[in-house]
């Protein structure tokens, strides 16, 4: 139950904090030559801060730029919210969230950046073209900058694989639910399966849908918008297959349903075959794999009869610049400099993650890391495939919806994939009209 | 400070009562007054935080009225209250009545009932979502090895609400054993040597000597765990986040959610305050009941 109001300590915590990040940046006072960035607040990325700051103040002594990782709180995107609510957000942040974007930039708190001097030719020698469409907004600016890109593939565990007469990951559905059918099993004769094919968050929490159905919806739909031109545009047989594949896992039990378990990783204790994840599980795995434990990564899988290259979600982070920056071109050359190809390089090997940009895996200094981190080149070729989120505002409340739909038809089966699908169009079309 | 009183009255106090009370006044006026009067004001307007505020007339209101959703988790706060407050009334009762007899340990068993209560309703919630899990639960676990069909507690539709019900009742009860014991305290001895003395059955003296001697008790207790009901937001936000199939949605999750998850501020205030009225209209006949009944 909720002591005494969530709102009222809710309320409180965002003033408290807000008062807090006003007085930590000396009262909204800042000198205007002064560029204030702030990243992450992970190891790595502060790591990589410190060095991208301190690589910029020695190459440009009379520009100066004042770094600090996001102040600490429940999330960092509610830390950035309260920032914007009083007014001292940072000139730089790091690490936003792509699907959240759109929310600021059309409340008129973002820069736009193609309107400074140089980002058009940089952004086009960054990224590919399919990318920049991706972040430009619906009013045809570009408020971010594409910088870290975590892509969903399957991990799986080879020698559990093995057991059912497969060295790798099968790619198709038809061959993938084969396998899981071989794999399921209740090792210990107690009448309930306690080996599985799989694993993915049932959670009803909307982000857990960018893990699993959206990531899935990808792939099978060659990389396909869930939101056009205002309107939802996934009432399509690639959702409705989606939906219909996922229903069989959990219906067949090939999937657990199990919610966490705080007394051992299940993947690793071998109770479950694969999961989807992103590049981050390497570290980990290394960290705490037991010996002789082998693993390796395939694309999502997708429908029978699946055409050209498998799409994933990515988890785009991107850099934005807010409007109380008194000198966004300043920003945008410091922003340049951090993501050039040295930065880049550097990022990736302080950091295990992806920089956002084209043909990553054929850069000079990039090949000599993945010949050297093989686990990471399956990210590295992926990412050559891969798409963020969608530009609406309302894309939380979109994931919410698909989420009730996804419980509805996969975890419970009260609906069919055709249906399930239809109603989450249904409404996310109300919800979009509602917007206009 | 020196405080001059005068036998006449308010004349001579000057600031100093004002001076006294100034940080709660501020903390009444900072927290709750001042929010009550912003959420009506935001209940005709739709407002994210960060844009400014536009005017929407009644359209919230009629929102509210149509949101199926909505009033799913008003049922589904009520379904948790049917359970939870008669289990903890008559699990408090029957340990504080226990408590208030003169047995071994009576200290540690007084102090181990209150412990859930200090403990924090995250770290409980955590702990219980462990002993609930499907298939590496506790109690799951203890259940086949007695050869006996596992629960889906939080996983099926029909009883997730009950194993929240359940939990928040052992997170809680302690508190309102302790009340109990305080009013059962208040009630003179000589009554029941005397009940006693008349052949009064065990079971009239409750009824007759006890339960009316406590009725202010009781009282306090249903309107804290009313309110302390329709409250309910950290064990289904930690263990469900409202579901499966919405079935722990309850209201104020769901006001939560528009409100810091879509940044609906104007329409999670109207929801606020409507609950609000039905928390009051709740509390109003509960009172009147418990007070024919007395």
């Amino acid at each position: 139950m909720l002591p005494p109001t969530i709102t009222k300590n809710y309320i409180v915590g965002l003033i408290a904090i807000a008062g807090l990040l006003w007085a930590c940046t000396g009262g909204g006072r800042k000198e205007a030559h002064l560029i204030e960035y702030w990243s992450s607040n992970n190891g790595g990325e502060i790591q990589f801060s410190k060095w991208a700051v301190e690589r910029w103040k020695q190459q440009h002594p009379g520009k100066p730029v004042k770094y600090q990782p996001v102040p600490e709180g429940q999330s960092s995107e509610e830390i950035i919210m309260a920032a914007v609510v009083a007014g001292t957000t940072p000139d730089i942040y790091s690490n936003l969230w792509q699907g959240l974007v759109e929310f600021y930039s059309r409340s008129g708190v973002l820069v736009a950046l193609d309107t400074l001097n140089g980002f058009m030719e940089y952004i086009h020698e960054r990224c590919d073209s399919a990318t920049v469409a991706e972040i430009t907004s619906s009013d045809g600016h570009i408020y971010q900058v594409p910088w870290k890109i975590n892509p969903i593939m399957t991990i799986y565990n080879k020698q559990l694989l093995r057991q059912t007469g497969l060295d790798e990951m099968p790619a198709a559905y038809s061959d993938y639910l084969r396998a899981a059918r071989s794999f399921r099993k209740d090792t210990d004769s107690d009448g309930y399966v306690d080996q599985w094919f799989g694993n993915t968050s049932v959670k009803l929490a909307w982000y857990q849908r960018l893990f699993n159905f959206y990531a899935l919806y990808l792939a099978a739909s060659g990389g396909m918008p869930l939101v056009k031109d205002g309107r939802a545009n996934f009432n399509n047989e690639h959702a409705v297959e989606v939906f219909r594949f996922l229903q069989e896992l959990y219906r067949e039990n090939y999937f657990s349903k199990q919610v966490e378990s705080a007394g051992q990783d299940l993947f690793i204790a071998g109770r479950f075959a694969s999961k989807w994840t992103g590049p981050w599980e390497i570290e980990y795995l290394e960290k705490f794999k037991r010996p002789g434990f082998e693993y390796d990564f395939a694309p999502m899988p997708v429908p029978d009869g699946h055409q050209g290259p498998v799409f994933t979600y990515c988890d785009p982070k991107n850099i934005v610049v807010f409007n109380t920056c008194k000198n966004p071109q300043a920003a945008f050359d410091f922003i340049r400099s951090m993501t050039d190809p040295e930065a880049d390089l550097h990022f990736l090997r302080t950091t295990r993650q992806l920089p956002r940009r084209k043909d990553l895996d054929n850069w000079p200094g990039f090949k000599d890391f993945f010949a050297g981190n093989p686990q990471m080149s399956a990210f590295a070729r992926q990412a050559r495939y891969v798409r963020g989120a969608d530009n609406s505002e309302a894309l939380i409340e979109v994931f919410d919806i698909i989420s009730q739909e996804y419980e509805a038809c996969v975890l419970y089966q009260t609906k069919t994939p055709e249906r399930a699908v239809a109603d989450a169009e249904r409404a996310v079309n109300v919800l979009l009209r509602s917007k206009e | 400070m020196k405080i001059q009183v005068n036998k006449g009255g308010k004349k001579g106090r000057g600031l100093a009562p004002y001076i006294i009370l100034s940080p709660y006044l501020l903390h009444l006026l900072l927290f709750v007054l001042f929010p009550i009067v912003f959420s009506v004001v935001l209940a005709f307007h739709k407002w994210n935080i960060i844009s400014p505020m536009e005017y929407v007339g009644l359209d919230n209101i009629q929102r509210l009225f149509q949101d199926r959703l909505f009033w799913k988790s008003v049922l589904n706060t009520l379904k948790f209250l049917i359970v939870h407050i008669p289990l903890q009334i008559v699990i408090a009762l029957a340990l504080a009545y226990f408590l208030n007899e003169k047995i071994l340990m009576r200290g540690f068993f007084r102090a181990t009932f209150f412990l859930p209560v200090v403990i924090s309703g995250v770290v409980v919630t955590m702990v219980w979502q462990q002993l609930y899990g499907l298939e590496t639960g506790l109690l799951n676990r203890a259940l086949i090895a007695l050869h006996l069909p596992r629960v889906e507690w939080l996983s099926n539709p029909y009883m997730a609400m009950i194993s929240i019900a359940v939990m928040a009742t052992w997170k809680n009860v302690g508190l309102y054993v302790i009340l109990f014991l305080t009013g059962l305290q208040t009630v003179p001895r000589s009554y029941y040597e005397a009940a006693e003395v008349e052949g009064a059955s065990a079971w009239q003296q409750f009824r007759y000597i006890t339960l009316p001697a406590i009725n202010p008790t009781l009282f306090m207790v249903a309107v804290l765990s009313t309110i302390g009901g329709f409250s309910l937001f950290i064990e289904p936000y930690i263990m469900t986040d409202g579901g499966p199939l919405n079935s722990t949605l309850s209201a104020m999750l769901y006001i939560y959610k528009q409100a810091f998850g879509y940044y609906q501020m104007g329409y999670s205030a109207t929801l606020g305050l409507f609950f609000a009225l039905l928390i009051m209209s709740v509390v109003a006949v509960q009172k009147l009941v418990i007070e024919k009944e007395s």
